[in-house]
């Protein structure tokens, strides 16, 4: 069990660190770190305007969401590193050369994510709001719960996705009824109690009051997820005999009016075959917004009665803009690189198939819209988050050509994202809050995605391709 | 000799420190069949990524079919077949919708027409809608073949293209490759395999740590009653001593 343990440890971080160098990786939980320690200073003045308990709701959606993120990448692992490293050969997927079972290694790669993940994003969080808490008067023991809760909020995303795709591999309307029960007892719970259902998220509750009971109930969920996870997973197995018709060309022949067709057509039927216009819009954008609207409706008694919707649309727009990793993540440049087609080429094709893509969140902000009886912000709603995510794939795209989900983990790319997209983001709700439907004025921001995207092709047509 | 068609001069690949081609000169003439010949790590690859614009020269210059690699990647890899390395076709098209898409990308008319040729003439008839993730190494590697030469091209570059193959289909494969360049076109064959090398090329050249060590061709070397194989372990074993 160590052993393996251990291996897959090392595994990971060469991973990572084969990508953009291990002192640029290392790099990465001090820069988080280093946001938290800083970030903690501001509390006394957030405090004014939002109380620390509404903070602390975004801080665990955003780790549970992490933790769906994770699980979803750790799912789609094999194909991915094999798209990314040639025929890759990850010990997640040794069962066929070493004498342990499918489970045994399953369970072991869990344990791994989790402890690496902790280290990688909860602990430097944590840390830096130990140590920034005597200098903001914080008492010593709120940042030692905080990083408990926050790493059962992870647990709970990443066990989530675990269990539900377990149950999707052994039979697709067990997970739609799982859904619907879900959805069910949400509702009623919402009904009965008349309070946000996300108040009940127990690592949430635990943190605003510590309990025996309440932590043993966020520890007893996680539990049963990843016990239910182990007995119901499926291993693979490879049907090589499986045959499929022939789409490209047909496919090829409607989508006429792209720029590159054929292209085009490969880009969905990648999507498709490989299960991730299903897996990844329920996995990486329905279940994590739901979430997050969950979390942002408890802010309804201190933003104007629009600013949950217009806020949820900004966030909308950049978990959107993420739709572009979901394009390139089974693609490397080696697959190209044997034909006449250019970086610039490639990208503005994936740029096209992603605005294809953008319908889903354009109707995913319309349906909250009209859910949430804000109607009449509607449009600017749909524009907000259409122009953040064009925005955003903008810099993306500059920063990170064709590798966005390997790249992101470069902290000067992180960096530069984050201050770029900062800054926008907090002129964007400052104006959409003094008068909503000035947000229609965030159409704006195709200008600055069109120039870094043309910044982007220069630059990433000049680079040699990296070989991930 | 003709124009050449491949002509490199001082052609050199660093990575940070690493040397991995050392100045490199050489040029290959129409309608020949080139060996690039060296051992694992030696910079084969490396030179066939260069010659086909895959990656940028760190120094030197190259020309392939007239076109500088360096100016006109796009344009060589227009007029060129490529396999590659590794064997990378996309994992979740099918073997046909895979030679399709290279049919589209290359604009080839009756592409449906030569796809059933190569299934038929390379023995995969029956893999053609199993997805290529699917696929065994040995049909990935017929495919990749495929793809190089469907649209006929007068100059293929091709690194070790028979690496996966049984003993019946190399020989299928050297039997083409020989008949290919008897038609006028011209083969760059980087392998380690020197049996192959001597049974089809005309010229070779040795390449250990990123230097050329010789360059020549087969017919002098069975001229001088040598065997490939004994004349390049003891070039390597030389080049390693010294």
């Amino acid at each position: 069990m160590l052993e393996l343990f251990v291996a897959m440890v090392k595994e990971e971080w060469r991973v990572h660190s084969t990508m953009f160098g291990s002192i640029s990786f290392a790099l990465f939980p001090i820069l988080i770190f280093w946001i938290a320690f800083m970030g903690s200073f501001l509390l006394p003045l957030m405090r004014h305007s939002l109380p620390a308990g509404e903070l602390s709701l975004v801080l665990h959606a955003n780790y549970l969401m992490l933790g769906f993120m994770v699980g979803a990448f750790g799912l789609l692992g094999a194909e991915v590193m094999n798209r990314r490293f040639g025929q890759a050969s990850l010990l997640t997927y040794s069962a066929r050369s070493l004498p342990l079972s499918e489970r045994f290694i399953f369970a072991n790669f869990v344990v791994k994510d989790t402890l690496y993940y902790f280290v990688l994003w909860v602990l430097p969080l944590a840390l830096g709001f130990l140590l920034a808490s005597p200098f903001i008067g914080v008492p010593i023991t709120l940042p030692l719960l905080l990083s408990l809760t926050l790493t059962l909020s992870f647990l709970s995303g990443l066990c989530a996705v675990f269990f539900l795709s377990s149950v999707y591999s052994r039979s697709k309307p067990a997970l739609a009824a799982i859904l619907v029960i879900l959805a069910g007892a949400v509702g009623a719970i919402a009904l009965l109690t008349g309070q946000d259902p996300a108040r009940f998220f127990p690592p949430l509750m635990l943190f605003n009051a510590f309990s025996w009971p309440n932590f043993v109930l966020s520890g007893a969920a996680i539990a049963i997820l990843f016990v239910v996870s182990i007995w119901l997973f499926t291993p693979e197995t490879a049907d090589a005999t499986r045959h499929y018709p022939d789409v490209l060309t047909p496919l090829t022949k409607k989508l006429s009016f792209f720029p590159t067709p054929p292209l085009a057509a490969k880009d969905l039927i990648d999507m498709y075959r490989s299960g991730g216009i299903v897996g990844q819009t329920l996995f990486s954008f329905v279940i994590p917004l739901v979430v997050i609207w969950f979390f942002l409706s408890l802010l309804t008694g201190y933003l104007p009665s629009y600013g949950v919707l217009l806020e949820f649309a900004i966030v909308t727009g950049i978990i959107a803009s993420t739709m572009y990793t979901w394009l390139t993540m089974f693609d490397t440049f080696g697959a190209y690189a044997c034909l006449p087609i250019s970086v610039r080429t490639l990208i503005k094709s994936k740029i096209a198939s992603f605005s294809v893509l953008q319908l889903i969140p354009a109707v995913f902000v319309g349906f909250a819209a009209l859910l949430s009886g804000q109607a009449l912000y509607l449009l600017p709603a749909v524009v907000l988050c259409l122009s953040v995510s064009f925005y955003s794939l903008g810099i993306t795209v500059w920063l990170t050509g064709l590798s966005p989900s390997v790249l992101v983990y470069n902290v000067r790319v992180m960096i530069t994202y984050l201050i770029l997209i900062g800054i926008v983001l907090t002129v964007l709700s400052a104006v959409a809050f003094a008068a909503p439907f000035a947000a229609l004025g965030a159409v704006i921001l195709f200008v600055p995605a069109a120039f870094f995207a043309r910044l982007g092709f220069a630059k990433w047509e000049a680079h040699e391709q990296p070989g991930f | 000799m003709t124009t050449p068609v491949i002509a490199a001069t001082g052609l050199t690949k660093m990575y940070g420190d690493l040397v991995a081609v050392n100045g490199v000169s050489l040029s290959v003439g129409k309608g020949a069949l080139f060996g690039l010949l060296g051992p694992n790590g030696s910079g084969k690859s490396t030179m066939i990524k260069m010659l086909t614009g895959q990656i940028r020269p760190t120094a030197g210059t190259a020309t392939v079919l007239g076109l500088d690699v360096r100016q006109d990647p796009i344009g060589v890899r227009e007029r060129v077949g490529i396999i590659p390395e590794q064997e990378t076709p996309p994992s979740f098209l099918t073997a046909t919708e895979y030679l399709q898409f290279v049919g589209a990308i290359r604009k080839i008319p009756d592409i449906d027409e030569r796809a059933a040729w190569w299934f038929d003439f390379l023995d995969f008839k029956d893999k053609k809608d199993v997805l290529c993730k699917d696929l065994s190494r040995g049909t990935r590697q017929k495919l990749m073949f495929a793809q190089a030469f469907i649209h006929k091209p007068e100059l293929a570059l091709i690194d070790e293209p028979l690496i996966n193959f049984d003993p019946i289909m190399q020989r299928v494969v050297k039997d083409y490759l020989t008949e290919y360049v008897k038609a006028g076109n011209t083969i760059f064959l980087s392998t380690h395999i020197l049996e192959v090398a001597e049974e089809i090329c005309s010229g070779f050249a040795i390449l250990h740590k990123g230097n050329i060590l010789h360059a020549g061709t087969v017919a002098d070397l069975v001229a001088g009653n040598r065997h490939l194989d004994d004349f390049f372990l003891d070039l390597v074993q030389r080049s390693r001593n010294a």
